[in-house]
């Protein structure tokens, strides 16, 4: 029972840790990103490649920072001018990404499945209630609820936070008190897409690095995105932590539902909650 | 994707064409590969595909089949069934109407119907599902890989040495990983042991942990594992993370295959496994084609789903040769009761349900030439191997 919570909080540690990000992006920019998931895949190849002459930590650090410069360019040239189109042109623009990004790392890699092993120190098991239960993985709900913290305590304590949470309210308004909306997005961005680069590489031992892995969780993200509610950071918390325990225990109990449940959550929710379970407070 | 997957499958092809250099004025053999070239099958599709891109530069540096050269097309189906009947559909409008290469045994399942309105057939090389050449059969439809009760055939007389009586199944989702499952649970009754957990996990899993629990708190001692790709790495991964596979006595088909060995190294040692083609098999033919492989492809030695794959071009390609004929309407009939030479010596394409009849072979991935790969330690004939036609197959004729 108890191993059954903790692998739900790992699942749903590494969706919130992704789903952040697109709430985050979304936020600041009113721009749904397709290319999330693959910004998730770059960040686990980015991480491969570095720990290939280095090693694990060295590589999660990397993967955050390349793809938070990716992030500051992707907000400059691709973002920035999109916000005020229509919704239809950021969905295809986004989704053009992706298969940009997907094709790069294909022509960089390969087609094959790569494998990044997890680092020395976290590679053992511990004992918890009489069963084995891998250390990586207690060190992947350990990151989500750093970033969990981390992000709560910047949004609502510094300045910019001040700022994030203004903007993301009424973006025209915070402009003409004076704030600089564009240099916040592109700091906001910038922790989204770094967010997706530390989520793929502590992803990257739990599974096989492929150019499409992307797209196998970004559905899972968007559902956590959705029944937290657009754009709510405690929502995408919420959200997740219910979506990885009834993901793990749908599997235990109605396997043969399981994969149905997480869609219908988003259903109910779409019918009785529209604005998300934290109620559309952003 | 599908676009750009097809005009780099139009680029593929146009350089196969232009390697072919000219071959005399006869009609052209247009192979059509519907396979995954994306998804969770990928690692599988890029197998089939390069098997047929080295059966055609073979062929036409040879100066063709029969004086014909051989062209090969290929289209992305990401393993869906749906999308599969789709790109065979364009294939064959195309005049690609030799078809062979999915992945998924749905996809045969789902193009097997359509075959005769394409003016089509379809030569599977990597769907294991026993319809294909049982309940599903189709007068356009062959198979030359090991079906399902080709590897329970393998695994009855395997499980019989073995000792463990409690069994744990984790099988895909999909067509093949149910009839897999229930292809393990006869061989399973016909020994007396007892199936303790089944798990079918959806196509393309991101974390197997609770299944992995499941396992392990069923008091398995023995699993059973039908997962192909991606599933396979992640499932494996994430399995010796939580020591199952040392609590657990773990075997499985398409499971440890040469490609997932290859991204798993030592979590895979160990594991036993149905292996249906090895480039280790020791006969003339097969030396020769691993040896022209390594040439074409330096530095690997074929897959098992590259070495089926090839035979199918192998067959489809003497069909052509004795029909005389691009025509599907002639190869199917020059397929169907004729024996071929192929890379694991002759082998016939039973009329009956259009099953080529081979061996199979069990093993477990150990150190062979300071390489991991799965070695093979029992094999068993064709007659044996491959089970008597299904009667729910009736094909006319």
């Amino acid at each position: 029972m108890l191993i059954n919570i903790l692998n739900g909080l790992v699942y749903g540690g590494l969706l919130y840790i992704l789903a952040v990000g697109l709430v985050l992006i979304f936020g600041l920019r009113r721009v749904v990103n397709f290319a999330h998931g693959s910004l998730f895949m770059v960040g686990g190849y980015v991480a491969f490649a570095v720990a290939a002459v280095s090693n694990f930590w060295l590589a999660l650090v990397a993967a955050i920072v390349v793809l938070a410069v990716l992030g500051v360019i992707l907000d400059r040239f691709v973002f920035r001018p999109l916000q005020h189109e229509d919704p239809i042109a950021t969905v295809l623009v986004t989704f053009g990404l992706l298969l940009v990004l997907e094709d790069v790392v294909k022509t960089i890699w390969g087609k094959d499945f790569l494998s990044l092993a997890a680092p020395p120190l976290l590679a053992g098991t511990v004992s918890i209630a009489g069963e084995t239960f891998p250390v990586y993985r207690l060190m992947v709900i350990a990151v989500a609820v750093l970033v969990a913290l981390g992000l709560s305590l910047w949004l609502r304590f510094s300045r910019i936070g001040l700022y994030v949470r203004a903007s993301s309210v009424d973006p025209v308004t915070t402009g003409m008190q004076g704030v600089d909306t564009d240099r916040v997005s592109a700091a906001v961005v910038a922790i989204g897409a770094g967010l997706a680069g530390l989520s793929g590489t502590i992803a990257a031992p739990l599974m096989a690095l492929s150019p499409s892995m992307g797209s196998f969780i970004l559905i899972d993200s968007f559902i956590v995105v959705v029944v937290g509610g657009l754009g709510s950071f405690t929502g995408a918390f919420i959200a997740a932590l219910v979506i990885g325990q009834v993901h793990n225990f749908g599997i235990v109990y109605i396997p043969w539902a399981a994969s149905m449940i997480p869609f219908l959550l988003m259903v109910a929710v779409l019918i009785w909650r529209p604005t998300g379970l934290a109620g559309g407070r952003a | 994707m599908q676009t750009l997957w097809t005009r780099r499958a139009t680029l593929a092809a146009a350089a196969v064409l232009a390697t072919a250099g000219s071959v005399a004025a006869q009609e052209v053999i247009r192979i059509g590969v519907p396979t995954a070239l994306t998804g969770t099958y990928a690692d599988l599709g890029d197998q089939a595909r390069r098997a047929v891109v080295f059966a055609v530069e073979e062929a036409n540096a040879k100066g063709g089949v029969a004086g014909r050269k051989v062209e090969a097309r290929f289209l992305d189906t990401e393993a869906k069934p749906d999308l599969a009947r789709r790109q065979a559909e364009k294939l064959a409008l195309e005049g690609f109407k030799l078809l062979t290469g999915t992945v998924a045994s749905g996809e045969g399942l789902a193009m097997g119907p359509m075959l005769q309105r394409w003016d089509a057939i379809y030569v599977s090389t990597i769907n294991k599902a026993n319809q294909i050449t049982g309940a599903a059969c189709q007068p356009r439809m062959f198979r030359v890989n090991r079906l399902d009760a080709s590897d329970g055939a393998v695994v009855t007389p395997w499980l019989a040495q073995r000792k463990e009586a409690k069994w744990a199944i984790m099988a895909a989702d999909i067509a093949w990983g149910r009839d897999s499952g229930a292809s393990f649970i006869k061989s399973a009754q016909a020994n007396k042991r007892t199936i303790v957990s089944e798990n079918y996990s959806p196509f393309g899993t991101n974390d197997f942990a609770p299944y992995i629990q499941k396992i392990k708190d069923s008091g398995a001692q023995g699993l059973w594992v039908a997962l192909a790709g991606r599933d396979a790495i992640n499932f494996a991964t994430q399995a010796r993370q939580f020591g199952l596979f040392d609590a657990v006595f773990t075997a499985g088909v398409s499971f440890v295959t040469d490609n997932t060995v290859k991204t798993l190294g030592e979590a895979s040692k160990g594991i036993w496994g149905i292996i249906n083609y090895s480039s280790t098999l020791d006969t003339p033919e097969n030396k020769k084609f691993v040896a022209d492989w390594a040439k074409k492809y330096p530095g690997t030695e074929p897959t098992n789903f590259e070495g089926e794959t090839y035979i199918g071009m192998q067959v489809i390609l003497q069909a052509v040769a004795k029909a005389n004929s691009v025509k599907p309407a002639d190869v199917a009939k020059a397929l169907a009761g004729t024996t071929f030479d192929t890379i694991l010596g002759k082998q016939l394409m039973r009329k009956e349900d259009h099953q080529l009849v081979g061996p199979n072979f069990f093993g477990n991935v150990g150190e062979k030439d300071g390489k991991l790969k799965p070695i093979i330690t029992m094999s068993v004939p064709a007659e044996t191997a491959t089970p008597a036609p299904d009667p729910a197959c009736k094909l006319p004729g």
